[in-house]
């Protein structure tokens, strides 16, 4: 009997677990959700289960019950919850568990852990790991905050625990202002949250994003694939992604990747996993959480590693021995990941929804492309606005970087717009060429001038200047007789060799 | 604008196109060969076009444009996923909107004047014809001398006051030209 695997995702990631479930033999299930009932996906799936979306506000990939429920229906074996949604929620794996259903991901208990950021960073404190210097707990006033400041050096945060959106939150640069901002913002958060209590931790100016893959199977085996950098960020929320990272040496990644796998044995992890480290200017770098889903960005790591991640993911669900050894993982040569998110970098990243006119990808055996979107798709305001990632393999970083660059000039989409410009002007920067660039790159160096490119600003100028044109010199006598429909102008200069 | 102007002197031919952000660019669009921006005949290919959306290929690059919007005169144009906002004017709106910089005196400087007394004897140009800086307007003949008359800037001809055959006075106005210096 063939296993049966349902995806509780969509989109391209939903492809890709199709893909690696068709390697392993398995039928391949997803939802049809009502809100995109004509969605690519739904054509790589074996089977399709036909579902009222539970409400106005949960569709069904964020409801427990209903996937269960359904799964269980029809006679599923797997989930895989991919990213976002439901695949960091323990309660969810926990359903599956209690329904036996084989849950594709780590166990509940070490997802809960992981999700509590306190309890995933004393874990990590038992495991050795660095953390950024901090305050284990609130201090008692602005004179303890300022004895600490001075241990730890600044700059330093002040942050309220009960804090959020920025308040109750300073960033101190020297220590005369410590105790004035320490002040301020414990009154501030005792009047927003009722809590005045604050901590205190380093305050990292330029950090970078790196992380580290993991993969664990049930018994015990641990190993690590290396690092990616995603310090290329807005909102928060990574962009561009690449593996191996420039700032992290051979050592480094040894010490680090030891690290990783040190921490995933000591709770007894398993499944894919990510262990998130944050690095300072000048080298240094601290744990900052572990993520218990496949990510976005794994490709990258398989294009270097020439590891099937998601592969391994299901297969050590099902219970099967990592036959991996850390000695046989070798990082080849560079990859670059940009995410095609619909969104519009002229105007703060502002989300773009509708019709997709037309979508052209780049081809080349050196490009990797993951979409969900295809000509004629739409997108909705119900799901995140990334539609499809651009992974693209070089030699060595600057092959990369050149054949990414040359990969995104043939890139097109008509009907919205989307990062790829963006992605296209941060791989020209100074910045990123010579991989310094940090997660502030956005806020601090970006500007929408960045986008715009003196070719193509002619181009435009002679675009507008002919389709203005056409109606301008309609009047004129020595233009060959056209209907007044406004595209004829271009078949018209077409035929002028124009 | 180079000698662009001499494969076809149509002025209606050439526009100003002005961006949001101040930026202008003078093409000219010719009927028969590739336009000049900026003065200089560019090597651009129209390669295909779907609905409002169209190739051209420059530099041994694609540029893809779609148009997001135009009313009117304005455009909002979408090359290679960034968007472009410009107006278009054609050379003699943009003359009559008073964009261009052109107080009294220097259309007096730009219109040409008899150097000499003499006599018409061709002219090579008629009214509205574009015209290079440099280029030959007429020939004005005195002291059994041809003298060819040059234009002084890059322009319009607006008004041409005198016929072949006729005699001219020292300093009289022979030709109006509305300078298109952008």
């Amino acid at each position: 009997m063939k296993k049966r695997i349902l995806i509780a995702n969509r989109s391209e990631i939903a492809i890709r677990i199709i893909r690696a479930a068709h390697k392993l033999g398995m039928v391949a299930v997803v939802f049809k959700s009502d809100r995109e009932p004509e969605a690519m996906y739904l054509r790589f799936a074996d089977e399709i289960i036909y579902t009222k979306d539970s409400s106005n506000e949960k569709a069904i990939f964020l409801d427990s019950q209903r996937i269960v429920q359904l799964a269980v229906e029809h006679n599923i074996d797997l989930i895989h919850p991919g990213y976002g949604f439901l695949s960091e929620n323990p309660e969810f794996a926990q359903l599956c568990e209690d329904n036996g259903l084989n849950f594709v991901g780590p166990s509940p208990q070490l997802i809960r852990d992981m999700g509590l950021k306190t309890v995933a960073k004393s874990m990590a404190i038992e495991a050795g790991l660095p953390l950024v210097p901090g305050s284990d707990g609130p201090v008692r006033d602005a004179q303890v905050a300022k004895e600490f400041a001075d241990k730890i050096g600044y700059p330093v945060i002040l942050k309220a625990s009960a804090g959020g959106g920025g308040r109750g939150m300073r960033i101190v640069e020297k220590p005369e202002t410590i105790e004035r901002n320490f002040k301020s913002a414990s009154d501030e958060a005792l009047a927003a949250f009722g809590n005045g209590d604050m901590f205190i931790e380093k305050y990292l100016q330029n950090p970078k994003h790196l992380e580290f893959q993991i993969l664990g199977d049930k018994h015990g085996n641990v190993v690590h694939l290396g690092e990616r950098e995603c310090s290329l960020q807005r909102k928060h929320q990574k962009i561009m992604e690449e593996a191996p990272s420039a700032s992290v040496t051979p050592q480094m990644r040894q010490e680090m990747g030891d690290m990783a796998v040190r921490f995933a044995k000591a709770i007894g992890y398993f499944s894919a996993g990510t262990i998130e480290f944050i690095m300072d200017e000048d080298g240094s770098y601290y744990f900052m959480e572990m993520n218990t889903r496949i990510q976005v960005e794994h490709p990258v790591t398989e294009q270097v590693t020439d590891v099937d991640l998601v592969d391994w993911q299901i297969r050590v669900a099902l219970g099967e021995v990592l036959t991996l050894k850390q000695e046989e993982i070798k990082i080849n040569g560079w990859a670059i990941e940009v995410r095609v998110n619909t969104e519009d970098p002229q105007n703060r990243f502002s989300p773009q929804t509708g019709l997709i006119d037309l979508i052209k990808f780049p081809e080349g055996e050196y490009i990797r492309i993951e979409t969900g979107a295809e000509n004629g798709s739409v997108v909705t305001p119900y799901f995140d606005s990334m539609i499809a990632k651009i992974i693209v393999t070089g030699n060595d970083r600057q092959d990369c970087i050149a054949k990414t660059f040359e990969a995104l000039s043939n890139f097109n989409l008509n009907g919205l717009k989307t990062t790829v410009p963006f992605c296209r002007a941060v791989l020209q920067h100074p910045a990123f060429v010579d991989a310094s660039y940090t997660t502030r790159w956005v806020d601090s160096v970006f500007n929408i001038e960045m986008l715009e490119n003196e070719d193509e600003e002619i181009i435009a100028s002679l675009a507008a200047t002919i389709m203005y044109a056409q109606e301008y010199l309609q009047l004129s006598s020595d233009i060959p007789s056209y209907k007044s429909d406004r595209l004829n102008v271009w078949v018209l200069n077409k035929r002028l060799n124009y | 604008m180079g000698t662009s102007y001499l494969y076809n002197r149509d002025a209606s031919r050439l526009f100003i196109a002005v961006r949001d952000n101040g930026k202008r660019h003078k093409l000219f669009i010719p009927k028969e060969s590739k336009p000049a921006i900026d003065g200089v005949e560019l090597d651009i290919n129209f390669v295909e076009q779907e609905d409002f959306h169209y190739t051209f290929e420059w530099k041994g690059k694609s540029f893809h444009c779609e148009l997001v919007s135009r009313d009117q005169n304005k455009a909002i144009v979408k090359v290679n996923g960034v968007e472009y906002k410009y107006s278009i004017e054609s050379i003699f709106s943009y003359v009559r909107r008073g964009m261009i910089n052109s107080d009294a005196n220097k259309i007096d400087e730009n219109n040409i004047n008899a150097p000499m007394p003499g006599k018409i004897v061709e002219l090579f140009l008629s009214e509205g014809d574009l015209v290079n800086e440099g280029e030959a307007i007429l020939t004005l003949e005195a002291m059994k001398m041809q003298n060819e008359i040059t234009a002084t800037c890059n322009g319009v001809i607006r008004k041409i006051k005198v016929q072949p055959g006729q005699s001219v006075m020292k300093d009289e106005l022979l030709v109006e030209i509305q300078s298109i210096e952008v």
